[in-house]
């Protein structure tokens, strides 16, 4: 049972692009990896190398989001078509948001007590309904890589933002944000508090209410895991670090 | 006003003790140092102190092309845009890019290209910036060093690292890595881009005369002075993140000696004894299952009588109404069973 555990824990060795990480030929390179000549797989990126049943990756330590479907993430409108709205959503597309996956269909009762189902608002008046510059948390419906991401905003913990701070870290280093099972985020959110929403785009939302003094515990934590998302043993070191620095900023 | 004459370089390269000027031997490349991250707004940055250069790098991207004609639908491109300071040199050089600078961005890209996986982004860029803050020989060379550190951290995917260094002729002897002064005053000047992983070559340009023997001797040494550059690249991108674990590490080891000491488990006794006692906790659990009190039945809360509601009232309507029919279905039979009969029902014989 030990071994088994060892190999699917990420040695923590990290590797350079080029470098070999192996040369057993029963292997398959996954992620970050290619296999060249000689049975010689190498590393694409600088990252945590990790081999997982037969596969062998190499976990990035930093770069771009890429847009997968059902991907819950935070994007700021910066332009707007007579048909859609543009949004910056930290990727190399711009996600697109359509007006009627944006707002509720409005239903309306047309007299006699009857309803008569749902009513269309004008594309027009929906276009007016967000400025440039809004927040919002939406869900992409339609990711590859060829096109833009369609999203939506209708539906649980989606929608603009209204209040709250928002930070930003490498979205390869969202996973340790969460921990496993989400243990990380569960610790942060007991012991500070906070309402913490954490979007796969690398953008998370915080908001503290009148705990000002627990927010900036909090982005402190956040920082604090971004900078050794690397390294092994993090949830016990980052509870140790809460427990300090509410006793040094005087947080009850 | 005085009038500026450049004075003309002296064509010593060599010390009388066989050194160079700056006291390196021939196959020596110049004082090299490394660092990433430095620019915090850039995706991935990197800066590079070779000999007298100092570079600075920034990499963005894959995003979007504009202008959007230049886009190529099955492969992303590469851009990369050399520029001098205008405090880099001795005399002050024009902050426009002029054909040297185009010239030399063209050929990093170019040198850049082959370790890049560009056709895994098409539509889009990387972008490559390159700013010479202090020029001393050889800075296409270090500039491509500097490119593949900050494409290293940025996260974009590359099949090996590269390195750029130069060989040359000076007064009759091949040298390594050259300077500002043997630059200009030797013979020959050979840069050239290593891609480390198979030693293989992505840029070569050559200027002056060399034999073929003096070529090969070049390439010796540039394949040896690359090994050692490609040491400080690793350091450069690995230090930045071992740094951190040996702190974690130190603070961890910390956190659990301030944690109290768990008593000490007693050892267990052979493995078959340990067996038959799980078994044994395990059955006993099972009796204790099966002895478990049954749950009391839900004891039914008294409610007061209901309030007819609108259905009842019509059932009981329906069923009222029912009765009355079948009351009066009824009394008709019997009415009907008592009236006298007719002759014909009587079944007598007709008269």
């Amino acid at each position: 049972m030990e071994i088994v555990e060892s190999i699917e824990t990420p040695s923590r060795e990290i590797v350079t692009p080029g470098m070999v990480i192996s040369t057993d030929p029963e292997l398959i390179p996954g992620r970050g990896a290619v296999r060249e000549k000689n049975n010689e797989i190498i590393s694409l990126f600088v990252g945590l190398k990790e081999i997982r049943g037969k596969y062998i990756n190499v976990v990035p330590l930093n770069g771009l989001y890429n847009p997968q479907l059902g991907d819950k993430i935070i994007g700021r409108v910066i332009a707007k078509t007579p048909v859609k709205f543009l949004l910056n959503i930290n990727s190399k597309y711009l996600g697109i948001l359509k007006p009627l996956d944006a707002f509720k269909r409005n239903t309306r009762n047309r007299g006699y007590g009857k309803s008569v189902g749902s009513y269309r608002v004008k594309d027009d008046d929906l276009m007016q309904k967000l400025k440039m510059g809004d927040l919002l948390i939406c869900k992409v419906l339609s990711g590859d890589r060829l096109n833009e991401p369609e999203l939506t905003s209708l539906g649980q913990d989606l929608g603009q933002i209204k209040d709250g701070i928002i930070i930003h870290v490498p979205p390869p280093k969202i996973p340790r944000i969460i921990g496993k099972k989400g243990s990380m985020i569960t610790l942060l959110k007991n012991l500070l508090h906070c309402k913490i929403f954490v979007a796969q785009n690398g953008r998370i939302l915080i908001q503290g209410g009148k705990n000002f003094k627990n927010e900036r515990l909090l982005i402190d934590a956040i920082h604090k895991i971004e900078e050794e998302a690397h390294t092994s043993g993090l949830t016990d070191r980052i509870k140790n670090y809460i427990i300090k620095e509410k006793k040094k900023r005087g947080i009850e | 006003m005085p009038v500026l004459v450049p004075e003309p370089h002296d064509p010593i390269c060599f010390r009388k003790d066989g050194k160079r000027l700056d006291g390196r031997e021939v196959d020596e490349p110049r004082p090299f140092s490394c660092e990433v991250g430095v620019i915090k707004n850039a995706q991935g940055s990197a800066v590079v102190r070779h000999g007298g250069n100092l570079i600075y790098v920034a990499v963005y991207g894959p995003r979007e092309v504009h202008p959007r004609h230049l886009a190529k639908p099955d492969r992303g491109i590469l851009r990369v845009y050399y520029r001098m300071s205008t405090f880099s040199v001795h005399d002050r050089k024009s902050p426009a890019p002029n054909r040297r600078d185009n010239e030399i961005s063209k050929v990093i890209r170019e040198a850049i290209e082959p370790v890049l996986f560009l056709e895994a982004y098409p539509d889009s860029q990387i972008e490559v910036f390159i700013q010479i803050m202090a020029a001393d020989g050889g800075t296409r060379c270090a500039s491509t060093t500097a490119a593949s550190l900050a494409l290293a951290d940025a996260g974009i995917p590359m099949r090996s690292m590269i390195v750029g260094i130069a060989a040359g002729k000076a007064q009759d002897k091949v040298i390594l890595d050259l300077g500002d002064k043997e630059d200009k005053v030797g013979q020959a000047d050979v840069p050239a881009v290593v891609v480390m992983k198979d030693k293989t070559i992505s840029l070569l340009q050559f200027d002056g005369e060399m034999s073929i023997e003096e070529m090969k001797l070049g390439f010796k040494y540039i394949l040896k002075g690359a090994e050692v550059i490609y040491q400080k690249q690793l350091e450069a991108l690995k230090g930045k993140y071992e740094a951190i674990q040996m702190q974690a590490k130190k603070e961890s080891e910390e956190y659990q000696k301030t944690l109290p000491k768990l008593p000490q488990e007693k050892p267990l006794p052979p493995s078959d004894t340990v067996v038959s006692k799980k078994t044994e906790e395990i059955k006993v659990n099972k009796d204790e299952k099966v002895q478990k009190p049954k749950k009391e039945p839900k004891k039914e809360t008294k409610k007061g009588p209901k309030k007819p509601t609108k259905k009842d009232v019509k059932k009981e309507t329906k069923k009222e109404t029912k009765k009355k029919t079948e009351e009066k279905a009824q009394k008709a039979n019997e009415t009907i069973q008592n009236a006298p009969k007719k002759d014909s029902e009587k079944g007598g014989k007709t008269k």
